[in-house]
């Protein structure tokens, strides 16, 4: 018997405190006791540890609440910030869609108080060069553009049609020195050749000394060359030289078309005129 | 005498864990029973009268801080450490997936003495529903966490021993 218990030992003690555990739930149980004396001191004992415990896990519980509060206030941060940059863009579109709008409607406008068939076209390259002035526009051979038409802004004479492709076609600017417009003095009806020159200005010649030109005068075309309307504005005369001997006297002139700021012209295809001229 | 002080102090350890960080992790009201590891730990590696004393009074550390009668968790505990004890006998459990179904199997059969018991003593009919909800669930946890227990265990059963020689 010894022998059994002393093989067995393990499974023997835990018999009996298996049956020990049966008792003292049993007991428990009838008197409804949820506590012995002894399960008193084990938690007196252990209520230090478990108050330390207890606050430690609270705290880093804390720390931890506050540091997943401050991640997700960056990435809200984050958030809102990408919104702004995605705004502030969106504005500047929208400004830009309204500058357009508006730069358009001026065209437009402008468009209607001419006769004649004109197409809208933009600027999609100035001239690599500072000693010449040219444009290329965006509307060639193709859309029906020829050489020698008239390229006109809202502001006034842009320049004429110098060579078409099929789909670009470069500007000469009335700036340019290659580039003669006839012209008169809207006050007086005093004519001349508009030439450009290389500083970004133009320069009236071939004005007979005798004829009335006073700085501030506003000059326009004269439609006789053939290729731009009667009346549309070339620009304002800004100085007058007359020599001391000579026939003739020179303007300076400041081309009316802000030719460095311009993005959109009207180009002539075929004759135009100006919806004044007609009866 | 080492090694148990460094396993009581371990299970002092994982009850503090048990009631006061993982009720803040728990999934729902599941909560892995840590004690429960240690019981089968002694079950599978402390096969003498010590590993019985302790798998009971781990037991009765569980009833001291839980709301249940004396004896409860003291009886489970004492049968979980015999089942693993007898299998650890006639069954090869020595891999760690062996390990985690033994420790899997056991809390499913801990919670469910626990709720037989009870039902019998304290005509708790109703909390079965309530149980069976997270049963598995948090024999799944304890199986989880199984494998790093065991590792805890048997590091500090090999310094105690290395310290004793």
């Amino acid at each position: 018997m010894l022998e059994f218990v002393r093989r067995n030992r393990i499974v023997c003690t835990s018999g009996l405190l298996l049956l020990f555990s049966l008792i003292l739930l049993s007991t428990s149980a009838s008197t409804r006791r949820r506590m012995d004396p002894l399960t008193g001191i084990v938690l007196d004992g252990m209520w230090p540890l478990q108050r330390a415990t207890a606050a430690t896990v609270q705290a880093l519980a804390g720390a931890w609440r506050t540091y997943v509060d401050l991640v997700g206030i960056r990435q809200e941060n984050e958030r809102l910030r990408r919104r702004v940059v995605e705004l502030e863009q969106q504005a500047i579109r929208l400004a830009e869609v309204e500058q357009t709008d508006k730069r358009l409607e001026e065209v437009l406008n402008f468009r209607a108080t001419l006769v004649g068939d004109l197409i809208v076209a933009n600027i999609i390259a100035r001239d690599p060069l500072p000693w010449f002035s040219s444009l290329t526009i965006d509307k060639g051979a193709a859309d029906g553009v020829q050489k020698n038409a008239a390229v006109l802004s809202p502001f006034g004479v842009v320049g004429q049609t110098m060579t078409a492709g099929r789909h670009a076609t470069r500007i000469l600017l009335l700036t340019d020195h290659n580039s003669g417009i006839d012209a008169v003095v809207q006050r007086s009806r005093a004519r001349g050749i508009v030439e450009g020159a290389l500083d970004g200005r133009c320069v009236m010649k071939y004005v007979k000394r005798g004829e009335d030109l006073e700085v501030g005068d506003r000059v326009v075309t004269s439609g006789l060359d053939g290729i731009f309307p009667k009346g549309i504005m070339i620009g304002e005369v800004t100085r007058v030289t007359r020599g001391t001997r000579g026939l003739l006297q020179v303007a300076d002139i400041q081309p009316s078309v802000p030719l460095d700021r311009i993005e959109e012209v009207l180009v002539a295809r075929g004759a135009v005129q100006s919806a004044e001229q007609l009866p | 005498m080492r090694a148990a002080v460094l396993l009581t102090t371990i299970a002092v350890a994982a009850l503090l864990l048990q009631t006061t960080l993982l009720p803040l992790a728990a999934l729902g009201r599941a909560t892995p029973d840590l004690l429960l590891i240690i019981c089968v730990y002694l079950g599978l590696h402390q096969h003498s009268v010590g590993g019985a004393v302790g798998a009971f009074l781990l037991g009765y550390l569980q009833d001291a801080f839980s709301g249940s009668v004396v004896g409860l968790n003291a009886f489970a505990m004492c049968l979980v450490f015999t089942l693993v004890y007898l299998t650890s006998r006639h069954l090869w459990v020595d891999n760690a997936i062996s390990k985690i179904v033994l420790v899997f199997l056991a809390s499913v059969l801990k919670t469910t003495v626990v709720l037989l018991l009870i039902t019998y003593f304290l005509s708790g009919a109703t909390i079965w529903q309530a149980v069976a909800n997270y049963l598995l669930l948090e024999a799944a946890l304890a199986a989880m966490l199984s494998p790093a227990m065991f590792s805890v265990l048997t590091r500090t059963q090999q310094l105690a021993v290395t310290e004793e020689e």
